[in-house]
């Protein structure tokens, strides 16, 4: 007894929570022991008495005065008794027999009667562990619930922390499902207890609370069966919030107003009993007008959503409110303007419709919907004819219609058949569009309906089995076509937007499918609509070609666009259709003279290729059947197919223009891209990692055709497995195999390409860029296979193929060397391998400009998907000698007097972009050759400053056959690495006035110039001084005294002017010291890059752009008074800028006068 | 506050200004030219270094003297002091009333420049247009180089009080007196704010 009591008097005295909690674990831990002996429990319980006594006698007088004593009392009892409850908390919840938990429940309940100010938090937690104790009886909660509810009116004085206690505790009990049978067994359908719980909650106002105490009303609704007086009771205590909102909190407490308006929702929608007293509340509520705000009106209406979706037996609860839930809502629809609205009300009539239909299971009587949407049908009707209502009429039906399959059939007829006579009528051209745009909406949303059918009853599926569709086939020649026949000639943009909306609207006729007697899908329209169909649009389609430049002056494309994307929604699904649409293109292609085209022909030409490889390539075919006997069996690639042969047909479309070649084999790469991405999309990258059937070489199987297979295959019904096997549309194999048939016609063209007649440049860099593109998305192994690391030099040639050798046909070595994996490339590093010979190879450098630039590009590629090996290999070995070679071969022809500058710009191109691959991989073996290369670049020959101004391409691989797509190998830091080894040595040797001689000095300046322009700023960043000095120096030389070139020092300029903005933009308190050179500087380099020169034209523009950039970014960053002195100079030179030939150095001028005209 | 001169002033839509920038041709946006750019790339493929120099100007860096459109440009942003809207919405600034002398083509050098702009005030009683020329008066001056001269008049006919409005307008000393006023420096700065 004395160890409760003491530990009581700790606890009351405590102050902080871990005590407390120690506390009463050592009186639960002491109860335990004693196995709750009553003796014990009842030691525990008046370990407490102390305070309680003096509760009961001083309650009512003293403490009511606020006196000062009383209120402490109040304050150790309510902590006495949370000691009690804490206890009870940390206590085993099986230790208590059934009639101490009986008492102590009478204690704490009694605490509700007797004492308001002190007992009540502690006593409801109490109350909450005591009905989780294990021998809690039902008839316990019904006490507990009386007893709490004796609160009455002092329930609103409690803090809003207890009522949340209280309200856990109802919440608990009403759950229960032993203690709501027990209620419900005593009180019935009067449901006394919920009139008093009603009492007591009446005027909650604390959001957290609110949450909970809709919780209860909702299970007081759902779970007992009230009578219409208690439920009207109830609906009163719930809808007096309704619309509920919440203020906006300085101390926000993690709920929304939306949790608010959900739960409120909750109680509407939570028993059908409630409809006689929700829907005239919330209709009134909705009937009020302008006086509510649309947030309001949307709560209304989801409100009214919710209560028709959970109602049950609609028959009762539902249909009784129909018509005057329509009778509202028609207007909202009709003459609304807020989208939201407007939407949430076609939200309510959907609902109503799909709730009359049935669930998936059962199905509700046929003439509860059919007097809906008669009643709808009714009001609409008429609407449709008046354009001003049309859209909103036709919103409505669109709506109740086709809510659900049933509905549709019933009334999908009926409605075409009003949209068809309105048609035949119509008041204006928008009228007609609007028609248009309700019909393509039922079409659209029968398909989703047919999709949609497997989750429906099994009574819907019959029901489509049974349409007859014949009013909607008939739609193109009653509707349709007469409306696009009338306007195709010549629309005004009224008349065009109706033929888009034809356009479409076909487009989904064809897409529309039905279900024949087997259950089968088929196309709903005959193989002749499409046809028909498909002539239409292809007219269309190829109108800009039959047409010249001057009868075609329209520049609205978007017609055509739509005719565009509804011919692809055509051939997704009637697949015959687009052999046909290319047959008529190629004609209307080759009917056009080729050997001279104009601008005009080019772009048109352009454009119809563009169009149809996006009509059949950008998406993967559905297998659906037809009426007629297709032309050939379905395969996901025969479109793609197809379009290869139409395009290997065309081509060469001119022995004379390259253009129009090129243009064909850019449609090639196009549609490569186009159906990858659709493979992607479908089936994921990983399709092409999980399907390894077949290891076999591809070029193997190819073999075994004849060359001008592709040719041959004109009218062949299937591709021979060599080429592409057979798959359904949902295999992933689809992805492998359009691999596989584009790497077969790339190969093909790679064979014609370098055969007896050479392409031009334009038509080679197309190939190689589409034979990149197929031979990057192979995975390493199976470009082993395919042996394509020596295929890249061979071009798939073979012995009994004619070759006919061009430097160009180099470029088709880049493209597929680009696309191959490291691991595939490890074959290419045998000594004296063919790539070696090719790189090292300088003979035919000079013999083109094109020539430098492919070897560099094969060098780069050579040296940077090098798969790291010891360095004792002998592939490393090669790749060492390569490196050198090129270096070595540098530094010889910088020190040869014999060799023109133009072969050691090549030479430097090639040396420079080879080494850049290493570079960009960290390849140790560069650290050897930077000495060389800086010794070639200090080279007294005038050639040394075209090495030095090239350095910067060591830091800058070629993107374009390096990147990440092109399993490049390119480490993160490899700019900062390059940086530290082939510039940092170089600063105290750069410096104006060291020991060098100022040509070495000079062209050291230019190699770490060129540099640190091409490396973001944080890889110089802890170099700023020196590399300040050096920017300074570089753009205050003397033009006419340099020892540079004017060449390289208007490119040092540059540079430095570069660096500079850059620096600006993320150091600029670094630049404080050189203010005076920076704007002297800046100022001499506008003035002498006055656009005199042509060649280097380019060059002066920027230089003078830049230098107006660096001097207006001055003042936004520095101090007035650094600037003071150099004001009215700069100001004066910035006016005369504003004069500028150039528009955009304008601006620069412009720019900058205005921020320096600030400092005065 | 004073009543506004005009309440109710005709107000063009941004998009129908003149402007420079859309005679440039935009590239076709059809569904299907998402590869556009990459299977017509502009730029030749593989172009290394040895190519980078004595390539065509990039059209937008070609020499373009200034121009009435530029002009146009400089002054159409000015906010009207009245209204929320630029001078160029209102009309009061047109692209036909600018005019140089002599014109771009036969410009020499540094050869003067003279540059008239006609003003057409919203309503021919308009009591700002004295500050409305002024400001664009004012910004000529800051944005063109010295060998620029300015003839900021109002139309012909188009105030009731023009030939005294230009005779203010044309007068060196009053449009320098009139800024070094405060009152009208910082109503200029305001009106010049939209001006970038």
């Amino acid at each position: 007894m004395a160890q409760f009591k003491q530990w009581a008097l700790e606890y009351v005295l405590a102050d902080d929570e871990p005590m407390q909690l120690e506390l009463t674990k050592k009186a639960a831990k002491e109860i335990e022991d004693s196995r709750a002996s009553s003796t014990v429990v009842g030691n525990w319980a008046a370990s407490v008495h102390q305070w309680m006594t003096l509760a009961n006698s001083n309650d009512d007088d003293q403490m009511e005065d606020g006196d000062e004593g009383g209120s402490g009392d109040i304050i150790s009892r309510a902590k006495a008794l949370g000691f009690l409850a804490g206890t009870l908390d940390v206590l085993d919840k099986a230790i208590l027999r059934p009639d101490q938990v009986q008492r102590l429940i009478g204690f704490f309940g009694a605490m509700f009667s007797y004492d308001h100010k002190a007992g009540i938090t502690a006593s409801a937690k109490a109350l909450r562990q005591l009905y989780s104790m294990k021998n809690f009886r039902p008839e316990m909660g019904i006490k507990v619930l009386e007893d709490v509810c004796r609160l009455k009116e002092d329930f609103r004085l409690q803090t809003a922390v207890t009522r949340l206690e209280i309200y856990e505790l109802l919440l608990s009990l009403i759950q229960d499902p032993a203690v709501s049978s027990e209620l419900q067994h005593k009180h019935g359908s009067s449901c006394g207890f919920a009139v008093d719980l009603l009492q007591l909650c009446s005027s909650e106002r604390d959001p957290r609370n609110l949450l909970i105490w809709f919780k209860i009303i909702r299970r007081l609704l759902t779970e007992f069966s009230p009578s219409p007086e208690v439920t009207e009771e109830i609906f009163k205590a719930f809808s007096a919030y309704f619309p509920i909102s919440l203020r906006s909190s300085a101390t926000p407490i993690g709920i929304t107003a939306e949790d608010l308006k959900e739960a409120v929702r909750n109680c509407f929608s939570s028993q059908q009993r409630v409809a006689p007293f929700a829907f005239p509340f919330l209709m009134q509520k909705l009937d009020q007008g302008d006086a509510i705000t649309v947030a309001v009106k949307v709560d209304i209406l989801r409100t009214i959503k919710a209560c028709i979706e959970e109602y049950e037996n609609p028959q009762v609860s539902v249909v009784p409110y129909i018509e005057k839930i329509w009778g509202s809502l028609k207007y909202e629809v009709r003459n609304g303007e807020v989208k939201e609205t407007i939407d949430a009300t076609l939200e309510v009539l959907r609902a109503i419709a799909r709730k009359l239909d049935g669930s998936k299971t059962h199905k509700q009587d046929v003439a509860l919907l059919r007097n809906y949407i008669d009643l709808v049908f009714g009001d609409c009707k008429d609407d449709l004819s008046n354009p001003t209502y049309t859209k909103q009429a036709g919103l409505l039906l669109m709506t109740v219609v086709t809510a659900n399959i049933r509905g549709y059939m019933l009334y999908n007829a009926s409605f075409i058949d009003i949209i068809r006579q309105n048609l035949r009528q119509p008041k204006s051209p928008t009228h007609t569009r609007d028609l248009l745009l309700l019909v393509n909406s039922i079409l659209k949303t029968r398909i989703e309906l047919f999709n949609n059918r497997k989750d429906g009853h099994p009574d819907d599926k019959d029901q489509l089995r049974a349409e007859t569709g014949t009013h909607l086939v008939s739609l193109f020649h009653d509707v349709y076509l007469p409306l696009w026949t009338g306007k195709a000639s010549g629309p005004d943009s009224e008349e065009t937007d109706v033929l888009k909306q034809v356009a479409l609207g076909v487009g989904l006729l064809v897409s529309q499918q039905a279900l024949d007697a087997e259950g089968e899908v088929s196309l709903l329209c005959s193989g002749a609509i499409c046809v028909d169909i498909c002539t239409l649009l292809t007219i269309t389609l190829v109108k800009p070609l039959t047409l010249s430049s001057n009868d075609n002056q329209s520049q609205d494309a978007t017609l055509e666009d739509d005719v565009v994307l509804a011919l692809r929604r055509i051939v997704m699904n009637y697949t015959d259709g687009y052999g046909w649409i290319l047959m008529t293109a190629r004609k209307q292609i080759r009917k056009r003279d080729w050997a001279g085209p104009s601008k005009y022909s080019l772009e048109a030409l352009k454009v119809l290729l563009s169009r149809l490889a996006f009509i059949g390539c950008s998406e993967i075919p559905a297998k659906i059947k037809s009426d007629t006997e297709p032309d050939h069996p379905y395969s996901p690639l025969r479109h793609y197919y197809e379009w290869l042969w139409s395009l290997v047909a065309l081509f060469p479309l001119s022995p004379q223009s390259a253009t129009v070649n090129s243009y064909i084999l850019s449609s090639l790469h196009a549609s490569v891209i186009w159906f990858r991405d659709a493979c992607e999309a479908k089936y994921g990258a990983s399709a092409l990692t999980l399907y390894s059937k077949s290891e076999k070489s591809w070029l193997k199987e190819f073999e075994q055709l004849p060359g001008d297979f592709i040719s041959q295959l004109e009218g062949r019904s299937i591709l021979p497995d060599q080429v592409a096997s057979s798959f359904n549309e949902d295999d992933p194999e689809v992805y492998r195999q359009f691999l596989r048939l584009s790497f077969f016609v790339v190969r093909g063209l790679y064979k014609s390409a370098t055969g007896e007649a050479p392409w031009s440049e334009q038509a080679l860099v197309q190939l190689a860029q589409t034979a990149a593109l197929v031979v990057q998305s192979l995975d390493a192994k199976l470009q082993v296979s395919c042996n394509l690391a020596q295929e890249a030099f061979t071009l798939f040639k073979t012995s009994k193929d004619k070759t006919c050798s061009s430097p160009l046909s180099g470029l088709l070595t880049v493209g597929i060397l680009q696309g191959l994996h490291p691991s595939a490339m490890t074959e290419l590093y045998q000594p004296r391998g063919v790539a070696e010979k090719f790189i090292c190879d300088t003979s035919e450098l000079g013999s083109s400009p094109r020539s430098s630039d492919i070897k560099a590009a094969v060098g780069a590629i050579y040296s940077n998907k090098y798969q790291a090996g010891p360095t004792t290999s002998e592939e490393y070995q090669t790749l060492k000698r390569v490196l050198e070679f090129w270096t070595n071969l540098i530094k010889d022809s910088v020190a040869s007097s014999n060799i023109d500058s133009a072969s050691i710009r090549s030479f430097t191109n090639v040396a420079m972009h080879t080494t850049s691959g290493a570079v960009a991989r960290q390849e140790k073996l560069v650290l050897d050759l930077i000495p060389i290369l800086h010794e070639a670049a200090a080279s007294p020959s005038p050639n040394g400053e075209i090495v030095a101004r090239s350095m910067g391409t060591l830091v800058q691989p070629n993107s374009e056959v390096l990147n990440k797509e092109s399993h490049a190998n390119t480490k993160r830091f490899y700019k900062q690495w390059a940086y530290n080894f082939l510039v940092r040595p170089l600063y105290d040797l750069a410096r104006p006035g060291s020991d060098k001689d100022p040509k070495t000095a000079a062209r050291y300046s230019i190699v770490i110039l060129s540099v640190a322009k091409n490396c973001p700023f944080t890889v110089y960043q802890d170099d700023l001084e020196s590399l300040l000095r050096l920017l300074v120096t570089a753009l205050s030389n003397k033009k006419d005294d340099s020892i540079l070139s004017e060449g390289a020092a208007q490119a040092q300029v540059v540079a430095a002017l570069e660096i500079l903005v850059d620096i600006l933009s993320n150091e600029p308190a670094a630049l404080k010291g050189f203010l005076k050179e920076i704007i002297s500087g800046t100022t001499k380099v506008y003035q002498e890059s006055a656009p005199s020169n042509k060649t280097l034209h380019k060059t002066l523009t920027t230089c003078r752009k830049l230098s107006l950039q660096v001097l207006g970014a001055l003042p936004k960053t520095f101090e007035e008074r650094f600037l003071l002195p150099f004001s009215r100079p700069t100001q004066r030179m910035l006016a005369l800028a504003c004069g500028d030939p150039v528009r955009t150095v304008r601006e620069a001028a412009r720019s900058a006068r205005g921020n320096w005209a600030k400092i005065d | 506050m004073r009543e506004v001169d005009n309440a109710n002033p005709a107000i063009l839509n941004v998009s129908q200004l003149p402007s420079r920038s859309r005679k440039v041709t935009t590239p076709r946006q059809g569904p299907d030219s998402k590869c556009d750019s990459i299977v017509y790339s502009k730029r030749p493929w593989l172009c290394g270094s040895s190519s980078s120099e004595g390539e065509d100007l990039e059209e937008e860096d070609g020499e373009d003297p200034v121009d009435a459109q530029d002009i146009y440009d400089l002054i159409s942003p000015i906010s009207d002091p009245e209204h929320p809207h630029t001078l160029g919405q209102l009309s009061v600034v047109q692209l036909p009333d600018i005019h140089l002398a002599p014109p771009p083509a036969e410009r020499r050098g540094d050869a003067l420049v003279t540059v008239t702009v006609d003003l057409t005030p919203t309503v021919n009683h308009c009591s700002l247009a004295t500050v409305i020329g002024l400001a664009v008066r004012y910004r000529l001056e800051q944005t063109l180089p010295p060998n620029y001269r300015f003839d900021v008049r109002m139309k012909d006919g188009s105030h009731a009080q023009d030939d005294q409005v230009n005779k203010q307008l044309g007068d060196k000393e009053r449009v320098a007196a009139a800024l070094e006023n405060d009152t009208l420096k910082g109503m200029l700065d305001k009106m010049l704010e939209t001006c970038v």
